[in-house]
């Protein structure tokens, strides 16, 4: 099928020696959401991990392409400027690197990888002051170092804006509904599904249905002991909130 | 060796760049205020010590002898090849409801060498005096040494004094957090050792020395 973004074939990875996931297939193509759900320790936060390169994930065989590049070839640096954009489980706090400094830096260096003019300052302010009202950021958090005294909140916020400032081509949010309360959670949805254009699609990583209500996917797979044993439809999803993933342990 | 007076109530801030002597004695009267900034970093010109056998040592004293005096004081070393800082600071607190705020913070690379030792004394009438005692330091490099005495002697009852001494390397995690963002490894390193070293300059009041200081230090982190 044409615009695949996304190939995974026979993927094994291990973390410390131990293998985590054992043969993985997965196919995304561009306008799609996918839902991976499964327990804990099924190996859904390594695949997020071994997509952006994270150097404690060790690849041991399969293969990833991504628009039709192998992405186990590129630093994490390269697959982030090529459109791979996580949304981090626990954002990292960055003392003494202002969001401005972060963020300016962040989309210069993916308009130099794609040969366009840097930003100038009036400009970059000018897309910030724009991309900030689709998560409700606050001048009081631009203001700050890198997540520095954010609220569980507003740290996700943080990171969908981060999102909307890079446009990628595949965002994986890996368990973005985690510590957020209701309305914090509409406010992010909202953000993604803002973002939502026919050339990008998304990975939801979650435990818990309950995302599944506001970005809805149109796939989701169940990851268990690091394969994908079930895919359907989003009644997938209400599925297994009923039964539980004990018949897939 | 340098000496310096504060008289009664009098607020000085002192900034000192790679200065040319080692022992600074500062002796505060009453309610006297002093910030004291002391930065060791190479300039294209001239190297931060003469010889590893010979480092670079500073030796600051302050003493507090009247009621309610304040003291900062902000230290920053930046060492890279065979360079050796020694940084001694002795802090006495002599009177009542003095406080004292120090902040240290050693940046070492390749096979440079840091030395920081914190004398604070809080003498036996010296009550309700607040001291804190920060020493922070990075290792760029598996061959940096990084020593750090602590020595804290308090005789009065009614004070408060903290101390802290850390020692680590760059956080990976934060490192690969703006790799994901697309910021090469290399101008994430050095965002991260230069927002470390900018931190202990940030109460400085100067702003133009600040932003001086600030342009040195991303020269330095290149």
């Amino acid at each position: 099928m044409a615009n695949e973004l996304l190939i995974i074939r026979d993927l094994h990875a291990c973390v410390q020696g131990k293998e985590i996931i054992k043969g993985l297939n997965l196919s995304i193509h561009a306008g799609e959401v996918h839902a991976i759900m499964g327990p804990n320790g099924a190996g859904k936060s390594t695949l997020s991990a071994v997509l952006t390169g994270n150097p404690n994930y060790e690849v041991t065989s399969g293969q990833i392409i991504f628009r039709g590049k192998n992405l186990l070839e590129m630093e994490p640096e390269v697959r982030a400027r090529e459109g791979i954009f996580l949304s981090f489980q626990y954002p990292v706090e960055i003392p003494g690197v202002s969001m401005v400094n972060f963020m300016r830096t962040a989309v210069n260096a993916k308009r130099q990888y794609e040969g366009q003019p840097a930003l100038s300052a009036t400009e970059f302010l000018h897309l910030m002051r724009e991309k900030k009202k689709l998560v409700g950021m606050t001048d009081k958090m631009q203001n700050r170092a890198v997540n520095e005294g954010f609220s569980g909140g507003e740290k996700k916020k943080n990171e969908i804006f981060q999102m909307a400032m890079l446009q990628p081509a595949l965002s994986i949010l890996d368990e973005t509904d985690s510590g957020l309360d209701i309305d914090a959670l509409r406010i992010v949805s909202e953000g993604v599904n803002a973002l939502r254009t026919p050339d990008n699609a998304s990975i939801v990583i979650t435990h818990y249905q309950r995302l599944l209500d506001y970005i809805v996917p149109d796939y989701v797979h169940v990851l268990a002991d690091g394969r994908i044993v079930k895919t359907g439809d989003k009644t997938l999803a209400l599925e297994l909130e009923e039964n539980g993933y004990a018949t897939f342990e | 060796m340098a000496m310096q007076h504060l008289n009664k109530s009098q607020q000085q801030e002192l900034v000192l760049v790679n200065p040319e002597f080692q022992d600074l004695h500062i002796v505060q009267e009453e309610n006297s205020h002093l910030r004291l900034f002391l930065i060791c970093i190479p300039s294209p010109n001239r190297p931060l010590a003469p010889s590893p056998n010979r480092p670079l040592a500073y030796d600051i004293t302050v003493e507090q002898n009247g009621v309610g005096c304040s003291t900062e004081i902000y230290a920053l070393a930046y060492g890279r090849q065979q360079d050796a800082v020694r940084i001694h600071t002795h802090v006495f607190h002599n009177a009542c409801e003095g406080t004292s705020r120090q902040v240290l913070q050693f940046v070492l690379n390749d096979e440079a060498q840091g030395d920081f030792y914190g004398e604070l004394k809080i003498m036996p009438h010296a009550q309700r005096v607040d001291a804190l005692q920060t020493n922070r330091n990075l290792l760029l490099s598996d061959d940096a040494l990084m020593r750090t005495r602590p020595q804290l002697e308090i005789y009065a009852d009614d004070v408060k004094a903290n101390h802290g001494a850390t020692t680590g390397q760059l956080d990976e995690s934060a490192l690969f957090y703006m790799q994901q963002r697309g910021i090469g490894y290399h101008q994430a390193r050095q965002m991260l050792i230069a927002a470390f070293m900018k931190q202990v300059l940030a109460p400085m009041s100067d702003e133009s020395q600040k932003e001086f200081l600030f342009d040195a230090i991303d020269r330095i982190v290149h």
